[in-house]
Formats: C-alpha cells, sequence, structure tokens
C-alpha cells in the first residue's frame, strides 16, 4: 500500500515540479510578504532612526525673530531652514513634509515674559510625515518646557510646585521599537501561504487530472482510491510545506537586507523561531491541503476550484491579522480550533514570548484529527462516479 | 476472459444500459458495436471500473470488478476513448508511472517499456514530453500504457479514431497479435469495415440492450445482408437512444 502511495506521490511532485504555474504558487508567491515588509520596514526605519534626524532639514518661517528656538532645533540635530511664504501650500503641494511657522517678534515677546504660538503644518496623509510631525512636536514642546523651568527658577519656584506629579512609562514588552511591529505581521502571512502554497498542485491532481480526461484511465489501475488519494494528499502537503519554509527564510533575508540592524529584527527573527514557525504550521497544512483537495474535487472545472481556493486563505488569515494589533493570552480551548490555535502560537512567538508545550500538543492533535476526518470525507469523494465524470 | 451479465446502469432517468449479457473469451477478438448512446461506453466502463453497475455483474477472469475492483484491475489493459496523457511527463514516464502502480519496479519495467516502444515505433517521441503529440502518438504511448503489464485481456474504446491509415493498421495488426497469443481483445468501434475483418464475434448493442450477437457470418445470414453497414443498419435501425454521455451530465 505505502508502495503505491508513494508512486502516485512521487508522480505528482514530478508532474508539478515541470509546471510553472505549481512552482510559481509555491516559491514566488510566499516572497510578497517579505518583500512588503522588508520595503515597509526600510521606509519606516529610515523615518524614524537617529540618523534621519540628524540629517533632518526643518524650515522655520520668520527665523529671524526666534534664535532661541533655532538654536534649541538645531542643539537637538537638525539643520534648519528658512520657511516658504506659503506654508500651508507648501506643505500641501509637497514641497516639505513639515514647516515650522513662528509668529512675528515670537523672542521679543517672550523675554518681555509673554507667550507665543507655534504651529507645526504637516500633510499626515503620509506615514513618514506623521512620524517626523511627531519627533518635531515633541522636541518643540520640550523647548516649551524648557522656557518655563528657566522662568520658575528666575521666580524661585520650585520646579515641583506646579508640577507635582511625575509620569514615566515604564516597558515590560521584548520588543520596544515600533518596527517590532513588522514582526507580529510575520503571522498572518504564514498562515496565508500554508492556505496558498500547495493549492495549484492540490487542483492539478484532481480538478485539473479530471478536465484533462488522465483521471479515468488512472482510476482503472489496480491501486484503491484512498491511495491515490494519500499519494495526491502528501505530494500537496509537501508543496505547502515547501511553501512555507521559503516564506520564512525570504522573512529572514528581507530584515537582513532592507532592515538596519540597529533594530535588532533579523536577531529577534532567529533560526530557532523560524523553525518554531514552520513547526507549528506543519499539522494546519495538512489540513488546508484536504480541505484543497476537497473543494478542487467537488467543482466542475479548474476555474471553479481557483475561484473558491483563491479567497480560501483569506478566511484563516483575518483572525491572524487582527492579532498583530490585540495579542490574545493563549487558552487551551483555543488549542482545539485548527487554524486558530497555529494563529495564537505563532503570534507568541513572534513576540519573543514562551509556549507552552501542552498547547502545542493539543493545536497539533486537534488539527490532525480533523484532517483526518476530511480524509475520510476526501475518500467518499474519490469513490464517486462524479469524480471522474463531472458535468 | 471478460464476462458480463444482466448489467443494467441508469443516469438520472435514462437507462445506458439494461440487463446486458456478452462473453469476450480468451484467444478471441469480440467486438461490442451499436449506434451512439447504445451503451458500449458505459458498458465498458463498468468493466474497467470507473463506473458501477447499478445491478448485474461483471467479471475479468472470475474477478468481480465491484467486490474484487483491484484483482480485475490487475488483469485488464485499458485504452479509453480519452487518452489522458500526462503533457509534462515523457511518454516513457507516463508508461512508466502506470507500470509502477501495476507493482512492477526496476529492469524489468525498463525493459517492458523498451520493448513496447520498439514494436510501436515510437522512436525518439519515447523521451520527449507528451504534450503537443499526434493522434498516432498519443494513441501508442496509450497503447503502451494498456500493455505495460502484459495483461491477459485488453479493453479497446474506439482504438482507430482519428488515425492515420498506417496507425490503424498497427493497431489492427497488434490486436491479432494478442488475440493470436491466446489473450481477449473486447473493443468497440464505429468503423463496419474495420469490424468485419477483424472480430471473432460481435455484440450489437441498441438502446442499452444486446439486439444481436453471433459472428460476423451469423449476423450477415440472420439479417440477410452482406455489407455490414447494412448488417448493422439491419440490427439496430441506426438509432441507439439518448446519449449515456448527455445522461451522465445531467446526472452529475
Amino acid at each position: 500500500m505505502l508502495d503505491r502511495i508513494l508512486t502516485v506521490f512521487r508522480k505528482e511532485v514530478l508532474d508539478n515540479f515541470r509546471d510553472r504555474r505549481s512552482l510559481m504558487t509555491a516559491l514566488i508567491y510566499p516572497l510578497l510578504g517579505p518583500v512588503l515588509l522588508g520595503i515597509l520596514v526600510s521606509a519606516v526605519s529610515q523615518a524614524v532612526s537617529p540618523e534621519a534626524r540628524r540629517t533632518m532639514t526643518v524650515p522655520v518661517t520668520n527665523k529671524a525673530d526666534a534664535p532661541g528656538l533655532v538654536a534649541h532645533l538645531e542643539n537637538n540635530g537638525y539643520t534648519v531652514a528658512a520657511g516658504p511664504d506659503r506654508p500651508r501650500q507648501a506643505v500641501r503641494r509637497g514641497d516639505h513634509k513639515v514647516v515650522v511657522v513662528v509668529p512675528e517678534g515670537l523672542d521679543d515677546r517672550l523675554a518681555a515674559g509673554g507667550a507665543g504660538t507655534v504651529d507645526v503644518v504637516v500633510n499626515s496623509g503620509s506615514l513618514r510625515a506623521a512620524l517626523v510631525m511627531s519627533r518635531v512636536l515633541a522636541d518643540l514642546q520640550g523647548y516649551g518646557r524648557e522656557l518655563s523651568e528657566r522662568r520658575l527658577a528666575a521666580r524661585g519656584v520650585d520646579r515641583a510646585t506646579l508640577q507635582p506629579l511625575n509620569v514615566k512609562s515604564v516597558n515590560v514588552a521584548r520588543s520596544r521599537n515600533l518596527t517590532d511591529f513588522f514582526l507580529f505581521m510575520i503571522p498572518p502571512f504564514v498562515i496565508f501561504t500554508v492556505f496558498l502554497g500547495g493549492v495549484y498542485l492540490a487542483i492539478d491532481c484532481t480538478a485539473g487530472e479530471r478536465e484533462r480526461g488522465s483521471l479515468e484511465p488512472l482510476f482503472t489501475n489496480p491501486v484503491d482510491r484512498q491511495e491515490f488519494l494519500l499519494g495526491k494528499f502528501l505530494a500537496a502537503w509537501l508543496y505547502t510545506g515547501v511553501s512555507v519554509v521559503v516564506q520564512a527564510v525570504a522573512f529572514r533575508l528581507s530584515f537582513e537586507l532592507m532592515a538596519p540592524a540597529h533594530l535588532g529584527l533579523t536577531d529577534k527573527l532567529s533560526a530557532g523561531v523560524l523553525v518554531a514557525l514552520v513547526a507549528l504550521s506543519v499539522p494546519l497544512m495538512a489540513l488546508a491541503t484536504s480541505v484543497q483537495i476537497i473543494i478542487a474535487s467537488l467543482t466542475r472545472s479548474i476555474k471553479e476550484a481557483q475561484t473558491y481556493l483563491g479567497v480560501l486563505p483569506l478566511v484563516p488569515s483575518m483572525p491572524a491579522l487582527a492579532l498583530v494589533f490585540v495579542p490574545v493570552q493563549p487558552k487551551i480551548w483555543m488549542m482545539l480550533f485548527p487554524a486558530f490555535s497555529q494563529t495564537v502560537l505563532l503570534s507568541r512567538v513572534v513576540r519573543g514570548e514562551g509556549i507552552d508545550p501542552l498547547h502545542v500538543v493539543v493545536s497539533a492533535a486537534a488539527t490532525f484529527a480533523v484532517t483526518i476526518l476530511l480524509l475520510f470525507f476526501a475518500r467518499r469523494l474519490f469513490e464517486r462516479e462524479g469524480m471522474v465524470f463531472s458535468g | 476472459m471478460i464476462e458480463v451479465a444482466h448489467l443494467s446502469k441508469r443516469f438520472g432517468g435514462v437507462t445506458a444500459l439494461d440487463a446486458v449479457d456478452f462473453r469476450a473469451p480468451g484467444g478471441a477478438i469480440t467486438g461490442l458495436i451499436g449506434p451512439n448512446g447504445a451503451g458500449k461506453t458505459t458498458a465498458l466502463r463498468i468493466l474497467y471500473t470507473v463506473l458501477r453497475p447499478d445491478a448485474g455483474t461483471a467479471r475479468v477472469d472470475g474477478h468481480d470488478v465491484v467486490t474484487a475492483r483491484r484483482a480485475a484491475q490487475a488483469r485488464v489493459g485499458v485504452l479509453p476513448d480519452n487518452r489522458g496523457l500526462y503533457p509534462r511527463l515523457t511518454a516513457r514516464e507516463n508508461v512508466r508511472y502506470y507500470g509502477r502502480l501495476h507493482g512492477l519496479r526496476g529492469r524489468l519495467l525498463e525493459e517492458r517499456i523498451d520493448t513496447l516502444f520498439d514494436a510501436l515505433a515510437l522512436g525518439e517521441a519515447a523521451d520527449r514530453p507528451t504534450h503537443g503529440f499526434s493522434r498516432g502518438q498519443q494513441l501508442k504511448v496509450a497503447l503502451a500504457r494498456a500493455l505495460v503489464h502484459d495483461p491477459d485481456n485488453l479493453v479497446l474504446d474506439e482504438p482507430t479514431n482519428g488515425l492515420d491509415i498506417a496507425s490503424s493498421r498497427a493497431m489492427r495488426d497488434l490486436m491479432r497479435a494478442r488475440r493470436d497469443a491466446g489473450r481477449c481483445v473486447l473493443y468497440c468501434s464505429h468503423i463496419m469495415s474495420e469490424v468485419a475483418g477483424l472480430c471473432d464475434s460481435l455484440v450489437v448493442l441498441g438502446q442499452g440492450r444486446v439486439v444481436a450477437r453471433g459472428t460476423v457470418a451469423d449476423l450477415r445470414e440472420h439479417t440477410g445482408c452482406h455489407d455490414m453497414e447494412d448488417v448493422f443498419l439491419a440490427l439496430t435501425g441506426g438509432e441507439g437512444g439518448d446519449s449515456p454521455a448527455a445522461a451522465e451530465a445531467a446526472h452529475a
């Protein structure tokens, strides 16, 4: 029996290895996520990195009226340039990301003990501008605090009188950088690939064989239908596995190439984390493959199968996407739900948080159990006459 | 030997086969003829196990195609109307796959394939992917695939359909060679001149029933016609009934 299953398995692996579309689905599609995240990491880290601040030029209108403010900005590593005449239009047009608008005679008013308002003009439609704005705002507010402290000191008032409560955040998360967010984005991509990597093979060896008329002669061979099913299932499972491995490695390479080393993303995506990502997904790959074979066996044509199976990866990826923003504490009952359990476990892994071995076992057992039920159902489909001759 | 007894099959409301009996013994070429939709292909498909009968039995060398499916499958070589080759695999890989599914391995299998390809004069095409093969080349590969396990029984659905003269002749020679080696050959065809020259006995189907059977001479005598086409039309009226293919489609 094993011999015949392996014969079918080997044929499907070889046949699809020669198919450009099968290979593209397994090897090229998984690269899209890593490339996308790499570009995002690179763009965002440029906007927030200290190097970016050092070279950042801030246009300031009425520069000459605010030498104190200009000096403060320059001390904080900005290059201060003269601002445009019409700051709002200039920013809207995209000439500048941000413009600081200083009212006339600001320093004179401040010296006289008065107050003034400084506008920071920004078009927050771009992520980079928003990040620049928050940095410039923080630095200008720092300047404001400095001024008030100087005035209080001149009057002999202790700072504690006006600001008795000091609030400071202490972050104990393993990841402290904004850019670590990109690590958390990995699980949804992995889940997506689990449901996509082997799909072309799964369609080709079922609906594809039927459409090309090769299933009829194939089923005349002295091989049980369940043996055909298992051989095809194993081949699709393998392609899915390869696809997820390719993606995991690509994430690492993408961060190595595109994320600045000081963010430490590459260290956090260690070989151990990569292996855990793939290993935890293996049971789900089996489930995804059996679902694909069932759907492709039920549909009347390759096109119909592609339509359904192209949408399928979105379903399990949605919860994974939600967990990027709202992580949950793993509970044992969650491990009973295939796809969701893997989502929860993967999101722990990329956050560098430990996972309970019992959870891993329950998640794998539950997912494999459902897979076996699905395979029993698929076997019934393979026995149907409609498997060979579809209307 | 192939034996069919009281075989019936319906697709939805359409009766494709209605209590059909016939046997195809070893050492003979048995022809299954009838108009379109008479149930020929349905009968063959039940014999080679891709359809299940609603009633009746079909046996290959005594093995029931339903209850002893794999034993029956191991004893029959099949050339379906739909050749169904894998276009990305070479001719040799196509045949090797079927050989392996029949449990053949290694040197024995490779020698079988070489012998078959030599006999079928496949030439250089043997190691090319079958994508773009001519109908004749496709037939040769499908035939090699059907014969790779050297079966005692050969079932052929319209084997010469769409072939050129040389390929048709090669096909007929091969069928005769199998018969002379004591094997059973069951085939269906629309080409009456071919049937007349080839078959040791005939089973004529019409509307899912056996309407006549016997040697070519028997049927000529029975109908009083000499030309096989006249014999055919006299026996079947030229009408088959609803096309089983259409009925299958409606059923699925």
